[in-house]
């Protein structure tokens, strides 16, 4: 398996990695693992393509992508696409702890995307759902709702693990009705 | 009424607030001003001579379209008779540098239609001088390297490569018989010649691409050498030379691109032109005693000023020959020149004489690097990106020096470094 990005920033609480591509990186809500250990867990929560040199900024061409390529073919490696990670899970041996990792993973840590097996694991109980509630700088209700859609993905619509969340997103929202609706509303 | 009191208070006491807040912005304002006067330049003094300089330029500028008139006529008027000029030209000896001339002067030769696949490589260097207040006397020179392919496989690769020198041969360079450090000077021609073998790598690298260009940041006319003794200068530009063999028997056009040119080489052979004398010989001019002499009603334009005058967007000059004195050491390598206008402005592009006398690569080397300029916005985009890549900033050249220091502590090596450069990082108060 190929890894999908490389850990240029770490911290207790998330890590940010460079992918290796531009623009390639794991989309919005993705389940991730790093190959450390301990391994961590996250949840993808920002995609960002940007200049890869702090003082220059890309401008406009006016020309399609192609044209770049076959034109302007410098632009494409000046540019890096980076995603930042919430820290979720982690694991010393073979079982999943639902608790931030004792130690960031190291930088230049490669990362992949989960295995179904570790989404389920990873999901099965409402852990991640409070992770992303209790971060402050994410967009909780957001990531909530992918996290959720890529979830119930690997169980095939699964009607009583839907519901099992729901119920607990509720107990979560239980002083605000209106943001749990919509949420609710969107996940359905 | 206690009330009224308390509150009116409350208004006078944010007032008296307010107040001392204002006064404290007041002083620590003008204790700022008062510092930096003390350290930094005194820009009160500078800007009264930088009146003074335009009140001086603004004089110029009134004459300037009555010049650029003026050599517009000459120019002209020189070309139906262009081989008498040059015949001058040869036979005369002035003080300034004369273009070399072999057509008529005011040719303006259209852009050609540009390949589709091409392939446009660069280099550039920057270096960290040695300093003798640092912990060791070495130097570092970084050279990019900027392959850019365009067309059906487009495709980049920038890099670039930081080199140490710290060896005695290295420190050191042969100058009049005598060992001396590596000075500024000596470690910029050094430089100089690693960009040309870096491009000379580069071209051999990518030899199986199609209608290949290299371009190189500034002259390829080595003029500094000039002031240097013969034996260093031979360090030089033996090998520039073999560099210049190597691209001629790869027929890989090298050229020297120069923006916003300040030479006057084309103004001066027309400003021989204006002088009455048959050959001219400026150490002897008869004309001293005239309040103007003949040849200066043009004199302060620059070539520049006289082609964008001249040329439309992506029309390019006739060439021109150098007479720059170092080229007498090139032998077959003699540099050419021709003007450009790139559109944002009229850009000098220098060539060795093979590529002049090529009519399908000087069209080749027309093309593209109007079409770098064009992609560059202005400034043709392989240089650019080999300035980026080589660029070595003021804080990279601090980091440097700790990075030698804090690797010597670890080596546990004795570290000293002298009372000026300590001076200089930490000025006290």
């Amino acid at each position: 398996m190929e890894h999908i990005g490389e850990v240029i920033e770490s911290s207790t609480k998330g890590f940010t990695a460079q992918s290796p591509k531009i623009g390639k990186s794991p989309s919005f809500g993705t389940f991730v693992k790093t190959d450390s250990t301990p391994v961590v867990y996250g949840l993808v929560y920002e995609i960002i393509t940007q200049s890869s040199e702090p003082g220059r900024k890309p401008t406009a061409y006016d020309m399609s992508i192609d044209e770049l390529k076959r034109e302007q073919p410098q632009i494409f490696e000046l540019l890096k696409t980076e995603f930042h990670v919430l820290t979720m899970a982690h694991s010393q041996s073979k079982e999943i702890q639902f608790t931030l990792s004792p130690l960031p993973p190291p930088i230049h840590s490669f990362i992949y995307e989960c295995t179904s097996k570790e989404k389920r694991e990873l999901s099965e109980q409402d852990f991640f759902l409070r992770a992303i509630m209790s971060s402050s700088n994410v967009p909780v209700d957001d990531l909530i709702i992918s996290s959720l859609s890529n979830a119930d993905k690997i169980r095939k619509n699964d009607d009583e693990y839907i519901v099992r969340m729901g119920k607990s997103l509720s107990r979560y929202f239980k002083d605000d009705y209106e943001r749990l609706s919509s949420i609710l509303r969107r996940i359905l | 009424m206690k009330v009224v009191r308390r509150a009116n208070l409350n208004w006078k006491a944010r007032f008296f607030y307010a107040f001392k807040v204002v006064l404290f912005i007041y002083f620590v304002t003008n204790l700022k001003r008062v510092i930096f006067s003390l350290t930094l330049l005194n820009f009160h003094l500078v800007k009264s001579q930088i009146d003074t300089m335009l009140g001086e330029r603004k004089h110029f500028v009134d004459e300037f379209s009555e010049k650029i008139k003026l050599a517009q006529h000459e120019l002209h008027n020189k070309s139906q008779n262009w081989e008498e000029l040059s015949q001058k030209i040869e036979q005369s000896k002035t003080s300034w540098l004369l273009a070399g001339i072999s057509s008529a002067l005011d040719i303006r030769i259209p852009l050609s239609d540009r390949p589709v696949n091409y392939t446009a490589i660069s280099s550039d260097g920057s270096q960290i001088f040695p300093d003798r207040h640092e912990v060791l006397p070495c130097y570092l020179i970084n050279i990019s390297s900027v392959v850019l392919n365009y067309g059906e496989n487009g495709s980049a690769n920038l890099s670039s490569d930081p080199v140490l020198f710290f060896k005695d041969e290295d420190r050191f360079a042969i100058w009049e018989g005598k060992k001396i450090p590596a000075n500024s000077n000596i470690i910029s021609h050094k430089r100089t010649l690693m960009e040309f073998e870096r491009l000379l790598q580069l071209a051999s690298e990518n030899s199986d691409r199609e209608n290949i260009i290299s371009i190189s940041d500034g002259t390829l006319i080595l003029w500094s050498l000039e002031g240097s003794p013969a034996d260093f200068k031979k360090v030089i530009l033996e090998p520039f030379l073999k560099i210049m063999d190597e691209f001629k028997n790869r027929r890989v056009p090298i050229v020297g691109y120069i923006s916003y040119p300040g030479s006057t080489d084309v103004v001066n052979a027309l400003r021989l032109g204006l002088c009455p004398e048959k050959v001219s010989y400026c150490n002897q001019c008869p004309y001293t005693e005239l309040p103007k002499l003949p040849c200066s009603p043009i004199e302060g334009l620059t070539d520049r000023n006289l082609f964008s005058s001249l040329l439309k967007e992506g029309e390019m000059s006739s060439v021109f020959r150098s007479s720059s004195k170092i080229l007498k050491s090139y032998s077959d390598h003699h540099i050419y020149f021709f003007y450009l206008n790139i559109g944002a402005e009229v850009a000098r592009v220098e060539i060795p004489k093979w590529v002049a006398e090529d009519p399908d690569i000087l069209k080749l080397v027309h093309t593209l690097v109007y079409d770098q300029a064009k992609k560059g916005k202005g400034y043709p985009v392989v240089i650019s990106e080999s300035h980026e890549q080589a660029v070595v900033r003021g804080k990279d050249r601090n980091f440097f020096f700790d990075l030698v220091k804090e690797s010597m502590v670890k080596a546990d090596f004795n570290v000293s470094i002298s009372r000026k450069g300590i001076s200089k990082r930490v000025p006290g108060v």
